[in-house]
This record gives structure tokens, C-alpha cells and sequence, in this order.
């Protein structure tokens, strides 16, 4: 009990200390130099003769991590940089953010859940890659090695403050030896879904999953032509009908006994479910391809991946992983050519083949390595269905409270989910907080 | 003259090397808490992202938590309901087992071990264990199954949530009071007993002249320790609910966390000094209660 407080004390602690002293503690780093770098060029390798920097990389891909895979080639082509690389995972990776951001010795490169970019590009916290890329990335212009939807998400106003690594964007997972034996169809629409659903769920097992998150709000809302803010991100837009209709339709499985609330008592992930058939379908990002054949060997060619039914339109939140240089970096240059290196087209290949996680590049989407064949799911090129749904894929909205409006809808969902509230209450008064915080 | 120099230089001596063993915990006190403690005092009274500079904004933040931050109030009334339910049983279960234990009990050292065990366990490792059991395809509900009964929700209804979290943590404390319970039983000098036991008393009587006035220190100690330990639960939740669902199980602390990882480090630091008030009203309380006794 007592060592809740005593965390908290010392975070405090250390973002107090961080705060008072952070312009004399940049003395322990200044193993830094390289300053003499002429700037501005792209990875042209005229080396000048450059003292040696070593840089560190905050990973939070954990056990599957490509990172550390690309290190030794990295440093054998740049003799004067030496790669640190501190492995965290997700939630711990976003407390030391916090803490090192606001007042720290922060790390050189990061690689940042896209969806915690609208919390610290307002604030500063990360370099406008332009500076070191002059718009080109491995000799190709930054705009055309990416497709239009991730170059907007990498974009903050008018600063590029992320080279995009890897995509999320959802798609539906579903059991096809299920499906086969009951003689159903991939459902491409929601009325589709509802009736499929049914089937498949008559004996109380093979349901839908049921997530309350914004991620999977936002897809039913995108998917009925409705959205999560209004154009200009002032007030919500969750409450208006589209919307509501669409969470309805979510809500709606769960009332029908279609739909599964998988709730975090639980835990995180839904894999338990998928293995004792009481999930039939869900919806989720590329990257959970990785997890279920690590966590569910043994349903090697049951499931598959489709585009996720909808209503009026394809839609899907946008989110994946960039790489972000902090602007207290002191190695800025070095970080720009670490990022270049993983960019290139083998090292984006590699990412895909050691985590799973759908590579950001164009060129490696297209790659025969990438676009290929997977056993486990029958055969299937599944990285296609996720190609397919990032071109109609929105990434959350960029403002500074954004954490705040994840956290007041999710827990509308919530209560949803539990019938503490009906779907337009939950969100009407979900709005009304959006509303205020936006507000003030 | 020559001893009396050396006699003084000794004492300075030692007078220096005790201050120096001195410094190094009022040091570390003064860098690590009083230092940062200072400065979230300041931060409570501003509105501070960390990164762009802190705008103060008086008491606006504690006004704030008080008449509009419904969550705030639901942390509180949790966080009260925690401690209320779980003093209540937690060291009435400890003074029972440990006048259990206090007869002649075979195996007595144990037992001893064995309802302290659970307190040497890390936190993380208990509540995870708590919610495989708890959870709605859980063992308990597995177990209920067998009489038709549930599932329930119990970690996932917001009506249960917060008892599970109660049940689990008294489970995981009460070995505590129940050692300390059973040192100051054995401290309790046989002859009390034996006097009244000659004035005839029967043993509901002995426990109520006897044992509970000699016990008094103790329960001063367990309830005040138990209510500040109390205050400050974290881990459990976090573990169990993480908050959840629909804020049903958002203590204090959590919310303070959770302010911290929104980077809301001004309003977070007014949390942590509603906190600090309350603790300082328990602490001073057992302070005034001991007081009182010599």
C-alpha cells in the first residue's frame, strides 16, 4: 500500500530535481561533440573526420524488437556513432516520457506511439526532422516514400516531427474454419455483420469482440461518416447522430448477445478468448498478427483478415509507431542518420519479418518479402487487407487535450457497455466534457 | 593542558564524524523529499505542462478538484470506502487470528509464517493472482458455475469491483496485524490473568479488563499505520481494475497518477497535497493519542 505513494513521491521527485537542475545536468551527456558537423546535407557520406557520439534509442517493441537487430550493421557504417539502446515497455516508456520531456536529459531517438504526438508536439518537445532531412529520406524525397495518409500524420503544422516505421490501422480478424463449417460469408456490412453475428454466436460462444477504447469507437464513427471532433478540433462531434447510430450499432451486438465485452479484468489483450472460441471476431491493427501467432501456435490456418464491415464508408483510426528526434537532444545529427538507416527499404523488411508490425514505407509495403503469402493465416496476403484500410484511415485528432478526450470517451464506452447509461446520454454527456475541456 | 586538548580535539572529532553520518539522511531528505515536496507546493498552485512555464492560477486547482471534478470526489468517497471496510475487518480479522494463535496452539510458529507470508509478497504478484481469480472467466466463477450461479462480474461490475479490491487487499494485509496483534499478546504479563482470574472473572471478562486496555497502544498503532497505508493504495488497483469500470474503483492515488500522465503536474501536485493534509490529520492524531497516554 504504502509503496504507491512512495512511487509517486519519487517521480515528483525526479521531475522537480530535473526541472531545478536542467541546465547544469546537461554536463553529464557531453560525451555529445559532433557540433562540427556541417549541417543541412542529407546522408551524403563525405565523412567528415567526426569525433565520436554515442546515441541512445528508447525501443519499446519489447522481446520482438527489430531494433537492436539493425545496430551492429549500423555502426559498422558509421565508426563514429555508437548505439545505445534502452528497452521499455509501453506504459513505462510513456511514464519516462513524461518525466524526461518535461525537463530531462531526454534520449536521441524515440520511438513513439503516433497516438501520444498530440500531447507533446504542442509542447515543443520534438525536433522538426526537416531541419536534418531537407525533405529527402535515403535519397528519395520524403513525399513520395510514403503514401498521402501517413505523410499527414507524420506532419504538425508545418514541422515533420516523425518518420513513420510502422502502420496500425484495424481491420476485422475472423475464425474461417468457423465460418466454412457454418456456410457463412465475410460480412462486408453492418446489416451483414449483425446477421452473421447471430449465427455464430447461437451456442453463446464465436462472439464478436466488444472494446471499450477510442479505438474502436472511432472505427464504427468513421465507418458511418461521422467523427470523433469537429473540422476545426474545437468541439466533439461524437454526440451527433452519425456517431451515435454508429455506437448504437456496436452496443447494439452486446445487447443482442452478439457481441463479447472484453473488459480489463481480463486482461489487455483478447488472445485468451481467441484460444477458448469465445471470440469469433474481432477488430485490430496489423501488428496483432505478431501476437496471436506467438500466443495461439496451435490455430495456425483458422483465422483470417478482411476489410472491417461498415455502414457508408471504409474507415479505421491511424496510428503506428515514428521515429521522433527530442529537441534537447544533443546528438541531433547522429539521431537523423540512425532513423535514415532504419528507414532504408532491408531494414523496413526486417521490421516486418521480426515484429509483424506493417512497415510505413511504400517501397516496403510493395516489397515481395512484405506483400507475401502467410501460412498461418491459410495462405492469405494479409498485409494487403491493412494496406487497404490505412488509404481510408484517420489518424486521431492533433490537439494538446487529446489525452483527456481518449479518456472521456473511453469512458462512455464504459458505460455503455456496463448499462449505466443509454448510447446518446453516454455521449452527449461525454461531449459536454470534451466540450469544456476544449473550452478551457 | 596537553590531555585537555586531545580531550577536546576527540570530542570535535567525534562530534564531526556523528554530523557527518547525520548529513548524509538530512541531505538526501532535504534533495529528495522537503526539496521536491517545496516545489509541488508551487506547482499546486499553478497550472504546469512541465515544458512551457508555469502559469499561477492561486487555488484554483483545489477549488476546481472540490466543485468540479466529479471523478476527484469519486476517488475520494473510494479511497474512504477502502479504508472505512477494510479497518474495519482487516484488524478485527488480525486480533482474531492472533488470539487464536495465542493459545496453545501446536504448530503455532507455522501459522505464524503462514498468514504472514502474503505480506512479503510483492503487491503485483498477489492482485495479479487476485484477478485470474476474480475475473469474469475466473476460478471463483468457474467455481459458481457448478450451482448455476453467475458469471459475476467482479471485477468488472461496477457495484463489485470495489469490495473485490477490499476483500483482496485485507487478504493480502491482515498477517501483519495479526503478528503485531500476537507480540503484544505474548507481552501481556501472566499474572494480570492470574489476579483476575482469582477475582473471579470469566474469560469474556479477562479479554475486556485485561487484554483490550493492554492492547491499546498497539491498536492506536495498527489503526493509525492501517489508515495511512490505506490512504495511499495504488498498486492493488492498478493491477485488479486500473480504475475501472467507469471510475468505480479510482482512488486518491491513481487519479493523481493518472493527472501526472496527462501532464496535468500542477492540478496532480494539489491532489497530492489534499492527500498530504488528510495523512498529516491521521498522523497528528496518533501522535496526540500517544501523547495523551504517558
Amino acid at each position: 500500500m504504502r509503496k504507491g505513494l512512495a512511487r509517486i513521491l519519487i517521480l515528483v521527485a525526479v521531475v522537480a530535481l530535473f526541472a531545478a537542475g536542467c541546465s547544469s545536468s546537461s554536463t553529464e551527456t557531453t560525451v555529445a561533440g559532433g557540433t562540427e558537423t556541417t549541417a543541412g546535407g542529407g546522408s551524403d557520406t563525405t565523412e567528415v573526420v567526426q569525433e565520436p557520439v554515442t546515441i541512445t534509442v528508447w525501443d519499446y517493441y519489447g522481446e520482438s524488437s527489430p531494433i537492436p537487430e539493425i545496430i551492429p550493421d549500423f555502426e559498422a557504417a558509421n565508426p563514429n556513432i555508437t548505439v545505445k539502446v534502452e528497452s521499455l515497455d509501453w506504459d513505462t516508456m510513456l511514464e519516462k516520457l513524461n518525466v524526461v520531456l518535461t525537463g530531462g536529459t531526454p534520449p536521441d531517438v524515440i520511438t513513439l506511439d503516433m497516438t501520444w504526438l498530440p500531447s507533446f508536439a504542442p509542447l515543443g518537445a520534438f525536433a522538426d526532422l526537416n531541419e536534418f532531412s531537407g525533405g529527402q529520406l535515403n535519397g528519395q524525397p520524403v513525399a513520395d516514400a510514403y503514401s498521402a495518409g501517413a505523410l499527414k500524420a507524420m506532419q504538425y503544422g508545418d514541422e515533420t516531427l516523425a518518420m513513420l516505421y510502422d502502420f496500425d490501422v484495424y481491420a476485422l480478424y475472423y475464425r474461417a474454419d468457423v465460418f466454412d463449417e457454418m456456410g457463412l460469408a465475410v460480412p462486408t456490412t453492418w446489416d451483414e455483420l449483425n446477421d452473421v453475428a447471430a449465427k455464430l454466436s447461437a451456442d453463446g460462444k464465436y462472439q464478436y469482440a466488444y472494446m471499450a477504447d477510442t479505438f474502436h469507437g472511432a472505427q464504427w464513427i468513421y465507418e458511418n461518416g461521422g467523427s470523433l471532433l469537429n473540422a476545426d478540433n474545437t468541439k466533439a462531434a461524437f454526440a451527433e447522430p452519425e456517431a451515435v447510430e454508429a455506437i448504437e450499432q456496436y452496443a447494439g451486438m452486446l445487447n443482442a448477445g452478439t457481441a463479447y465485452w472484453w473488459s480489463a479484468d481480463e486482461g489487455w489483450e483478447v488472445t485468451p478468448g481467441l484460444k477458448d472460441d469465445r471470440i469469433a471476431m474481432f477488430s485490430d491493427g496489423a501488428y496483432y498478427m505478431g501476437i496471436i501467432k506467438d500466443a495461439a501456435p496451435e490455430m495456425e490456418g483458422k483465422w483470417r483478415v478482411a476489410p472491417h464491415p461498415q455502414s457508408k464508408q471504409p474507415g479505421s483510426y491511424q496510428g503506428g509507431t515514428g521515429l521522433v528526434i527530442p529537441k534537447e537532444s544533443k546528438n541531433h545529427e547522429a539521431a537523423w542518420k540512425f532513423i535514415e538507416y532504419a528507414m532504408q527499404l532491408d531494414n523496413q523488411v526486417k521490421l516486418f519479418e521480426i515484429s509483424g508490425a506493417a512497415p510505413a514505407l511504400t517501397a516496403a509495403l510493395e516489397d515481395a518479402r512484405v506483400d507475401a503469402e502467410d501460412p498461418y493465416f491459410g495462405g492469405q496476403k494479409t498485409l494487403e487487407v491493412f494496406k487497404q484500410a490505412m488509404e481510408t484511415s484517420t489518424p486521431f485528432p492533433y490537439v494538446r487535450e487529446w489525452t483527456s478526450i481518449d479518456e472521456i470517451f473511453t469512458l462512455a464506452m464504459e458505460e455503455i457497455a456496463i448499462g449505466d447509461k443509454d448510447v446518446a446520454t453516454a455521449l452527449s454527456d461525454a461531449a459536454a466534457s470534451v466540450d469544456e475541456t476544449l473550452g478551457g | 593542558m596537553t590531555t585537555l586538548t586531545s580531550h577536546m580535539t576527540m570530542r570535535r572529532r567525534r562530534t564531526l564524524i556523528a554530523m557527518a553520518f547525520i548529513a548524509v539522511p538530512v541531505v538526501s531528505s532535504i534533495v529528495f523529499l522537503y526539496g521536491p515536496m517545496v516545489v509541488s507546493a508551487w506547482w499546486s498552485l499553478t497550472e504546469y505542462n512541465g515544458i512551457e512555464p508555469a502559469k499561477f492560477v492561486g487555488l484554483d486547482n483545489y477549488v476546481k478538484l472540490f466543485t468540479n471534478d466529479a471523478v476527484f470526489l469519486k476517488a475520494l468517497r473510494n479511497t474512504t470506502a477502502f479504508t472505512f471496510f477494510g479497518m474495519l475487518i482487516g484488524p478485527t480479522l488480525g486480533l482474531l487470528t492472533a488470539l487464536m494463535l495465542n493459545q496453545k496452539v501446536r504448530l503455532q510458529s507455522f501459522f505464524r509464517t503462514a498468514y504472514f507470508l502474503p505480506v512479503m509478497t510483492s503487491l503485483v504478484v498477489t492482485a495479479t493472482i487476485w484477478r485470474m481469480l476474480l475475473n469474469r472467466n475466473g476460478l471463483l466463477n468457474d467455481f459458481l458455475a457448478i450451482f448455476g450461479v453467475g458469471p459475476i462480474g467482479w471485477l468488472s461490475d461496477p457495484h463489485f469491483a470495489l469490495p473485490s479490491i477490499i476483500v483482496a487487499s485485507v487478504w493480502q494485509g491482515f498477517g501483519f496485524e495479526t503478528v503485531i496483534f500476537l507480540a503484544a499478546l505474548q507481552a501481556i504479563p501472566r499474572d494480570l490473568y492470574d489476579a483476575a482470574a482469582v477475582d473471579g472473572a470469566s474469560s469474556l471478562q479477562q479479554f475486556r479488563h485485561v487484554t483490550l486496555p493492554q492492547l491499546r497502544p498497539v491498536l492506536i498503532f495498527v489503526y493509525i499505520v492501517g489508515i495511512i497505508g490505506s490512504f495511499q493504495v495504488f498498486d492493488q488497483v492498478y493491477v485488479m481494475t486500473g480504475g475501472g469500470p467507469v471510475n468505480s474503483t479510482t482512488t486518491l492515488v491513481l487519479y493523481l497518477y493518472s493527472r501526472f500522465m496527462n501532464l496535468r503536474l500542477g492540478y496532480a501536485s494539489a491532489i497530492a497535497y489534499i492527500l498530504f493534509a488528510i495523512l498529516a490529520v491521521f498522523s497528528f492524531l496518533q501522535w496526540w493519542l500517544f501523547r495523551e497516554r504517558d
